[in-house]
């Protein structure tokens, strides 16, 4: 599903700093992924370019069998849009729009009509729990409410990808365990993930756990989450 | 449809960013209109206070030749008739208005009561160049000066030499040479003299006196701006004159042509510099209107970069975010703009009926009425709304341009 090869990236500051320095990886179709490393380690840096969000300098990125190099804008919105679902450490819902305007809101961009678009969202909604607030504002939410809503975004246009940073970064362990239980349902369902993550506790959730350390793959641990017990706080 | 519900919730629950762009943006328009209108005001009570001298008026009377000329002795009378009129109003592009003078003198009579008078048939436009201030009913009207009416414009002295304190003269007839003579107007007297004046139409006291030949002739000018050009003027009449009267175009005595042209080009000196002074002071205000309405659209799209990096991260496209906030600029400028424009011309309108009331009958050295050209106020605030829109396109372009994660992560 992802494939990277020797992929280099630089960040050109005051001072050039190469944060990726050859990545090799592969993502299989219905795989779920994490990503661990320190801080700095170039984690972030990695999942924007897996979803196209930030550009790369050499190497190969393909995704979905497609070469993702120099795409046009609107190349590069449509695959972000149709493709991929992103789910942020800060949620990045839009403010002024309600929890259901959120989640509809890449369907517009599909142009989805407005009724089809509320009702898919809807829909979306009531699969997270959320069908009560689906008329409030994210400020009304809780960070567990809200990263539901944000999940529930990414995944309304069915996407192939879920990209996470950190999506328990802002979340308490009981909120966190329910968002990763939320995450291997979806999971369950086939989508590709990739979840950049601190914790171990989360990492050990996924099916292989990457160790980036110095812009370089330095290691893949493979799990066996299916031994893990869900219903267990992570922390 | 879905553009204009996308547009339209964006500007109605952000309440409190589109009511502050909009705020600038009628307040910028608001003050600018108010500013331009009591500018006019000043400009207008100027104008006022001039109003003898904002015209550039000649008058020309026959003397008599001091030197002999194509076989025509000295000392002959020059008269003027309706062809120095008609190659005045025809040939001379310069001139606008002629008023020929014709005059007759003799008694004035109502009911029991007589005065001398000096009756001068006149056309409308020489109460502008005389400079005759009406103290009731009007002067000679274009209307009167066609038909021939027989009404009379008489000065105070005549009327209290005929009426009555109790009486009003409008509407009266009174008798001059045997003619009965409607009085339509009550001029200030002239000068110090206690003789009666009396003002006619032209083409009435031509048909009565039968004269063809007048003494003076009074006409305004236009276009003449300096003292060299009216002297190159002066000098052309001479000799156009001389020319149809056959006299020595050196020779000075045989008209004398006379002018208002100092005191006019000091008044329109006068007059161009405030015009300088309002116009610069407009423009600084229109810049710096359009300096804050562009500040406060650039603020805006930068607060929505964070927006702009979400929206594009989930598969908006540039074009459609870019088109959204032009528009939803667009609308704010153009229903705020409108708004501060019609409050300015409101305020400009009030403040005028205000000022107007406070003047009145008060000796005031200035009177200030602000007024206001709409064109002038419809070409500032369409280019505010031009500015704004422009200030709010391009930062959207560069917010639209950089890369999503950036605009995202944006502070
Ligand atoms: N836009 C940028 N310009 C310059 N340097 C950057 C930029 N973004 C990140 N960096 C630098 O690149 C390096 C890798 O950043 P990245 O965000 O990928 O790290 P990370 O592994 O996600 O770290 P964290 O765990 O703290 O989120 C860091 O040293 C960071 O300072
Ligand atoms: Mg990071």
């Amino acid at each position: 599903m992802i494939r990277l090869e020797k992929i280099n990236k630089t960040y050109f500051g005051a001072q050039p700093l190469h944060v990726l320095k050859g990545i090799d990886l592969q993502v299989n179709e219905g795989e779920m992924v994490s990503i661990m490393g320190a801080s700095g380690s170039g984690k972030s840096t990695m999942l924007n370019i897996l979803g196209i969000l930030d550009n790369y300098d050499s190497g190969n990125y393909y995704l979905n069998g497609k070469l993702v190099k120099d795409l046009s804008e609107n190349e590069a919105a449509d695959v972000r849009n149709r493709t991929i679902g992103f789910i942020f450490q800060s949620f990045n819902l839009i403010p002024f729009k309600t929890a259901m305007e959120n989640v509809a809101l890449p369907l517009y961009y599909q142009n989805v009509n407005r009724k089809k678009r509320n009702q898919i969202a809807m829909e979306y909604l009531e699969r997270f729990g959320l069908k009560e607030w689906a008329d409030h504002y994210p400020n009304e939410l809780s960070g567990g409410q809200k990263q539901r809503v944000s999940m529930a975004r990414a995944l309304v246009t069915q996407p192939k990808v879920i990209l996470a940073d950190e999506p328990t970064g802002a979340l308490d362990s009981k909120t966190s365990a329910e968002v990763m239980q939320i995450l291997r349902e979806v999971h369950e369902t086939g989508i590709t993930m990739v979840i950049v993550t601190h914790e171990r506790g989360i990492a050990l959730r996924t099916d292989k756990i990457i160790h980036l350390k110095d812009g370089i793959i330095e290691n893949i641990e493979i799990n066996n989450p299916d031994s893990i017990d869900f219903s267990k706080e992570i922390k | 449809m879905d553009f204009w519900r996308e547009i339209f919730m964006a500007l109605s629950r952000n309440k409190l960013r589109t009511f502050l762009t909009g705020f600038a943006i009628s307040w910028g328009i608001f003050i600018l209109i108010v500013l331009l209108a009591a500018g006019n005001g000043i400009m207008n009570g100027i104008g006022e206070e001039f109003s003898d001298q904002s015209k550039n008026t000649y008058m020309i009377y026959g003397g008599e030749t001091s030197k002999p000329y194509k076989g025509h002795g000295t000392n002959r009378s020059i008269w003027f008739n309706d062809k120095d009129i008609r190659f005045l109003e025809t040939e001379v592009k310069e001139v606008d208005q002629v008023s020929p003078c014709i005059y007759q003198s003799g008694f004035a009579n109502f009911g029991d009561k007589s005065g001398s008078i000096f009756v001068q048939g006149v056309r409308p436009v020489f109460k502008d160049i005389n400079n005759t201030k009406m103290l009731e009913g009007r002067f000679i009207s274009e209307l009167d000066e066609k038909s021939s009416e027989k009404f009379i414009v008489i000065d105070d002295n005549l009327r209290k030499k005929l009426f009555d304190d109790e009486v009003s003269p409008l509407g009266q007839f009174v008798i001059v040479s045997g003619i009965a003579y409607k009085v339509i107007g009550i001029c200030e007297s002239e000068g110090r003299s206690d003789g009666g004046n009396g003002y006619v139409p032209f083409s009435t006291l031509k048909k009565i006196t039968r004269k063809n030949w007048y003494w003076m002739l009074h006409f305004t000018v236009k276009g003449l701006e300096t003292k060299e050009e009216n002297e190159a003027f002066t000098e052309y009449l001479r000799t156009q004159l001389a020319h149809l009267h056959e006299f020595d175009p050196d020779d000075t005595s045989a008209v004398y042509i006379g002018s208002r042209q100092e005191g006019y080009l000091q008044t329109m000196k006068i007059f161009r510099t405030f015009e300088l002074f309002i116009w610069i002071i407009g423009f600084a205000m229109l810049i710096s209107g359009i300096v804050g309405v562009s500040n406060i659209m650039r603020i805006t799209v930068k607060e929505r970069t964070n927006e702009i990096g979400i929206r594009k991260a989930l598969g908006a496209k540039s074009r459609s975010i870019l088109a959204s906030i032009v528009t939803e600029s667009l609308i704010i400028t153009t229903i705020f703009g409108y708004i501060g424009m019609w409050l300015g011309m409101v305020a400009a309108e009030v403040g005028g009926n205000v000022l107007s009331k406070v003047q009145e009958g008060k000796e005031i050295s200035l009177n200030i009425v602000p007024s206001i050209d709409i064109r002038i106020v419809l070409m500032a605030t369409a280019l505010l709304i031009v500015c704004g829109v422009l200030a709010g396109f391009f930062p959207a372009r560069n917010a639209v341009k950089i890369k999503p994660i950036e605009a995202m992560n944006y502070r």
